[in-house]
Parts: C-alpha cells; structure tokens; sequence
C-alpha cells in the first residue's frame, strides 16, 4: 500500500506509534522497572540481610 | 533505518491528529488491563510446583525427598508445595526471591548442581541459605500454615508440648528445632534426634531424700502428687534437691534467683547470671504462699533487684541423674560436633555467662539440635564461660 497521500501517509504512522507503545514499550518498560525494583530489594537484601531482621 | 525511527519519535512525542483522545485512552486502558492479567497469570505460573520441578535438579533431589514427608501425604490431605515454604507472599519479597532466581538459572546454564554428586556437595551451603531466610523471617511461610496459639498442647507427646509450649511464649523459629522437615539433611549434620538418648539411658532410678539430682531434658513440675496441676517447667541441666517420694513422683526443692521485675516467673540458677534454670507459670509465680522470698540484692551492671528464692513442687522420676558431669561431658561432646561445621568452635571461656545466650541463639538456625539438647548445651556454656574459668577475668 504506498499511499501517497501526507494526510493519510500521517494517520498510519500515528496508529503505528500507538501500538508500539502500547504492545511493545510500555509492557516492557513495566517489566523491565518491576525487575529493577526486585533487583534492587534482592543487593540490599544481600548487604543489611534476608527480610524480618527486625530482632 | 534511522531516519524511520525518528520519524517514529516525532510522531510519539506529538499530540495526536487524527485519533482522538477518547479511543486511545480506551486503548491504554485495555491494554492495561490486558497487561496487569498477564502479569499475574506469569507470576502465578511460576509460583506453582509443575514450574519449579520443570528443572531436572530440583525434580531429581529435593522433589523426590519431598515426596517421603508428612508435607506430601498426611491425615488432613493438605500438600505443601515448593513455592509455600520456599517464596515469600509479600508481594515485593516475592519479586526479589523472582529476581534471585536469575542464580538459578545461571546455576542451570553452566550446571552448579547437574549431578547428584555435585548437588549433595553443594547442599550444606543451598541448606544455610534457606537457614538463613527462614531464621530471619522467624519460619513465616511455615507459620502461613502453621500457627503456635492454635496448637492443642494436650494432643501432642509430652516431650513435643515441653518444647513447643516453650517455644511457642518465645515465638521462637521452627526451623531452630525443625531441620530437614521437607528434605534430607546435609550429610554433615549430626542427627538431633536421639542426641540425649545417651544421657537417658544412665539416668537414676533410687533416689534420696536430701541428695541433688540433674535433668537430663526440659521436664514438667507439678503443684500435686499426682502431677496433674502443672506449675512450670525445669530447664535442661538443672539442679533439683530431693525432698520426699510419692508412688511415681518426687517433691523436689528448687533454689535460686529472680529479677523482682514483671512476675518473677523465670527462676535462675545463681545471682546475677542469666542462667535459666525454671520458667513458672504466672499464677505459681505470684503466689507468695508457694514461692518463699529471702533477701534482695541489686545487679550492679543492670541496677536491677534480684531476689532469693525457694519452693517445692513435685515431678516424675524420669530423666534424672545424680552426677553433673556426665551431662557436662556430654554437652561438649555435642558442642564440638556441631560447632565446628562452618569455623572452630570458640573456646568455652572466650564470652561471660551472660553473652552466650546472644550468640547461641544467633546461630541455633545452623544447626540441627532439639529444644532439650540446645538447652542443655547452653547451660554446659554458660556454666563454662569466663565467669568460672580460672584462666579469664
Ligand atoms: C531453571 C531451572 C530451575 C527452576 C525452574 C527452579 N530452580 Fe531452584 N535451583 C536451580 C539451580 C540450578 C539451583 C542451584 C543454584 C546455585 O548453584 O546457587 C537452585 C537452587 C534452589 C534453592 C536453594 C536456594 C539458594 O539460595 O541457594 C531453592 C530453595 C530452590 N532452588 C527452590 C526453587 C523453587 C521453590 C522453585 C520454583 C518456584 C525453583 N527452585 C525453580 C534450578 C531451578
Ligand atoms: C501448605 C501448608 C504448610 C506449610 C507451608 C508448612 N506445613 Fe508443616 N504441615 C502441614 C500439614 C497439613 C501437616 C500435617 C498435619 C497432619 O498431621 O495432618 C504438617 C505437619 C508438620 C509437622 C509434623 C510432622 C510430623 O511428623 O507429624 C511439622 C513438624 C511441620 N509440619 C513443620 C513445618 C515447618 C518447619 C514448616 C516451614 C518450613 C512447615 N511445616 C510448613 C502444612 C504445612
Ligand atoms: C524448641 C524447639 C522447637 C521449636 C522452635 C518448634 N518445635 Fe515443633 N516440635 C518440637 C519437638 C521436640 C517436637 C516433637 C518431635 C517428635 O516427637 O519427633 C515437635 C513437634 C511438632 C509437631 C508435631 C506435633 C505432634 O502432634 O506430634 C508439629 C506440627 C510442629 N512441631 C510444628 C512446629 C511449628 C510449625 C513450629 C514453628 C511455628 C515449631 N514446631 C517450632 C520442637 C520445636
Ligand atoms: C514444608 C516446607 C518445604 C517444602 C514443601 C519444600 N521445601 Fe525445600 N526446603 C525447606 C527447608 C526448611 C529447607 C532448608 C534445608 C532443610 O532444613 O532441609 C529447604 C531446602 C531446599 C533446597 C536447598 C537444598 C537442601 O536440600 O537443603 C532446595 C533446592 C529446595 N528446598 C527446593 C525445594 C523444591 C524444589 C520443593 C518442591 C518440590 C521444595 N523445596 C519443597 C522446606 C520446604
Ligand atoms: C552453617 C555454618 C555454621 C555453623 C554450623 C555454626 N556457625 Fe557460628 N558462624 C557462622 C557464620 C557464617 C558466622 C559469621 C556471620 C555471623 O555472625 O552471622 C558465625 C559466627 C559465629 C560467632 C561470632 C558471632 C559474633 O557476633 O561475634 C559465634 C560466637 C559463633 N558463630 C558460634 C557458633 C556456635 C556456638 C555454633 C554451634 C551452635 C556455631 N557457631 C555453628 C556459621 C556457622
């Protein structure tokens, strides 16, 4: 489909864009800040000691 | 190819022409929904037994194990799974333990256990580990199922009551007295089971009026003859005076010390030093007719007011012996062997009496000792530490 078209030519790349983000970026980003976030309690775990160290 | 993705970001970062804003945020919004469900059905799968034993190292070893245990089969047709014992329900706990799972995959990729030979070799340290967690969490995945104030103390043998009742008012760690409950221990670990049996079998059977005797294990006291009314417990290793016989029973005289703070219910063997020797109930603790007080003295460390005491209860006959030192000979017998696992066993005499108890439970989580025979080996420390060396102080 080589439209020609800017209008239309516009329109695909904007409904591209939206399911990238939608089914690519943002899930993996999501992933990707939910496994920092574990990483990081797992080092300070391995530094101040397993979770409950409170006595 | 870079030009399209910069045409890509200029449309991203743009205000939407021609999609209005209501479908795209419907479609985030689906999308969402759509994410956060896979998520957690990921989450969940990999939370399941299938998941975990999906590695041949731990359906080989651990699974096989498991399936020997009460946690597999008992009257109550309740399973414990891997992910019960072994991932934390807090749910950012439970990302960290998904994220510490990445060793176990590398440990799969290059093969750290493949073998049995090399998984057996590597048990002890995967072991503590665990140890390790459960000690510092005080057992929580156990007590998810498990619960001390729902435990019927009456429906249990009389040496599991002795010791859980006294570990249930500490909230003491399950994994203290519990090891290898799912799994077979690692081959170093000396079996806790049968470490005082021993001492049971040179325990007295003719007893005195007026001769000193030793407990063996942690034995209950009675107020009555016929030891139904229980008034406490005596410690591992401690000192009873014989007063008089009755059928089965004996009424014993207890000496000692107690801080006349709270109710008074922990009984110590000498002035001044932590060195337990009966644990009262309240209401015999606070009974003056049963508990005869004689003078007070202040700590000088801790500037608080120890009391003189003395009283008669009754208990049965078992588990006494009439020498000390063959309870001594026996707890450093048991000291060596399981102290000097991981480093050499320190000297006795290297903490006072007082700072044994500290130590001794920080490392209770690394060996496998019963409630009896961690009483009792602490009692020989205590009793040997620098305050009765000669060499120290
Ligand atoms: C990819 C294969 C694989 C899967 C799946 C797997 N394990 Fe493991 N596991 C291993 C390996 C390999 C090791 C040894 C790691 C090492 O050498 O340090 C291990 C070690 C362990 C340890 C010792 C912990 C430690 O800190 O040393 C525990 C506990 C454990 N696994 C439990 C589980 C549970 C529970 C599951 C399911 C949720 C599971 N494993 C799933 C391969 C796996
Ligand atoms: C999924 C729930 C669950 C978890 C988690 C769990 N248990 Fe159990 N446990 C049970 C059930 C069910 C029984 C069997 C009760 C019966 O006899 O019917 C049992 C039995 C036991 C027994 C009695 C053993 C015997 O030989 O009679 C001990 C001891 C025990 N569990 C300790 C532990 C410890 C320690 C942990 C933590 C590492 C733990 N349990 C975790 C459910 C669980
Ligand atoms: C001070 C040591 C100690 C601690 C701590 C301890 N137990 Fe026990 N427990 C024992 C002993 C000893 C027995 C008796 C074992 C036997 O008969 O082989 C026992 C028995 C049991 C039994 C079986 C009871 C029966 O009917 O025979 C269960 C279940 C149990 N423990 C669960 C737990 C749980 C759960 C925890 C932690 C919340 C815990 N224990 C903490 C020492 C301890
Ligand atoms: C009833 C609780 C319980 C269940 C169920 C359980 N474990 Fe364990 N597991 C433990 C405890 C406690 C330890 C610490 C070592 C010990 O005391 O035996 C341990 C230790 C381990 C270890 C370290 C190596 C070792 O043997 O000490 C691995 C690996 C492991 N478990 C994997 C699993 C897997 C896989 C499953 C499911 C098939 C499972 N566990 C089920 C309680 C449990
Ligand atoms: C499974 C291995 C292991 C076993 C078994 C073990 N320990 Fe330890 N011990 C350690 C480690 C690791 C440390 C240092 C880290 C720490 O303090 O937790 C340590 C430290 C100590 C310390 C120094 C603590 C301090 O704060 O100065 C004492 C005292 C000690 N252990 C006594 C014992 C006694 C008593 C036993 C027998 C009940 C024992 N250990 C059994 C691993 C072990």
């Amino acid at each position: 489909m080589e439209s020609t078209n800017p209008q239309e030519q516009s329109k695909r790349s904007e409904w591209l864009s939206f399911l990238i983000i939608c089914v690519f970026l943002f899930p993996i980003l999501s992933v990707v800040f939910v496994g920092g976030y574990g990483f990081i309690v797992w080092m300070l775990q391995l530094i101040y000691g397993p979770p409950g160290h409170s006595i | 190819m870079l030009s399209k993705l910069k045409a890509l970001w200029r449309t991203m970062t743009r205000p939407a022409k021609h999609i209005s804003l209501g479908v795209l945020t419907l479609g985030g919004f689906l999308a969402g929904v759509i994410f956060w469900g896979g998520f957690n059905t990921a989450l969940e799968a990999s939370n399941t037994e299938e998941f975990c034993i999906g590695c041949h190292e731990m359906r080989d070893n651990v699974y096989v194990e498991l399936q020997q245990t009460v946690h597999w089969s008992n009257h109550s047709g309740v399973r414990a799974t891997c992910p019960d014992c072994h991932v934390p329900h807090n749910w950012t706990d439970k990302i960290a333990r998904k994220m510490q799972a990445s060793k176990e995959l590398w440990g799969t990729i290059f093969g750290t256990i493949d073998t049995r030979e090399k998984f057996l070799a590597k048990r002890l340290e995967l072991a503590t580990h665990e140890w390790d967690r459960l000690s510092a969490n005080g057992s929580l995945e156990c007590k998810n199922c498990h619960e001390y104030a729902s435990m019927d103390w009456d429906a249990m043998s009389e040496v599991a009551r002795t010791q859980m009742e006294q570990a249930a008012e500490r909230d003491q760690s399950c994994i203290d007295c519990h090891k290898g409950i799912a799994h077979e221990l690692p081959e170093s670990m000396a079996a806790a089971s049968g470490a005082l049996a021993g001492l049971q079998r040179q325990a007295t059977s003719r007893f005195n009026p007026g001769q000193q005797y030793f407990s063996i294990r942690q034995l209950p006291l009675f107020t009555d003859s016929a030891l139904s009314q229980e008034a406490g417990i005596l410690n591992s290793g401690s000192v009873i005076t014989v007063v008089a016989q009755q059928g089965d029973a004996l009424q014993v005289e207890i000496d000692g010390w107690r801080k006349t703070k709270g109710f008074g219910r922990v009984i110590n063997e000498e002035f001044g030093q932590n060195i337990r020797e009966v644990t009262l109930e309240k209401e015999v603790a606070t009974d003056d007719s049963m508990i005869q007080g004689f003078e007070v003295q202040e700590d000088p460390l801790t500037g608080l007011p120890w009391q003189r005491v003395s009283f008669q209860l009754w208990m049965g006959k078992d588990d006494l012996v009439d020498d000390r030192e063959i309870l001594w000979q026996e707890a450093s017998e048991l000291y060596v062997k399981n102290c000097s696992t991981c480093h050499s066993q320190p000297e006795e005499a290297h903490f006072d009496t007082n700072t044994w108890p500290g130590m001794w439970a920080g490392m209770l989580s690394f060996v496998n000792l019963d409630g009896d025979t961690q009483e009792l080996v602490l009692k020989y420390l205590q009793k040997h530490s620098s305050d009765y060396s000669d060499g120290h102080h």
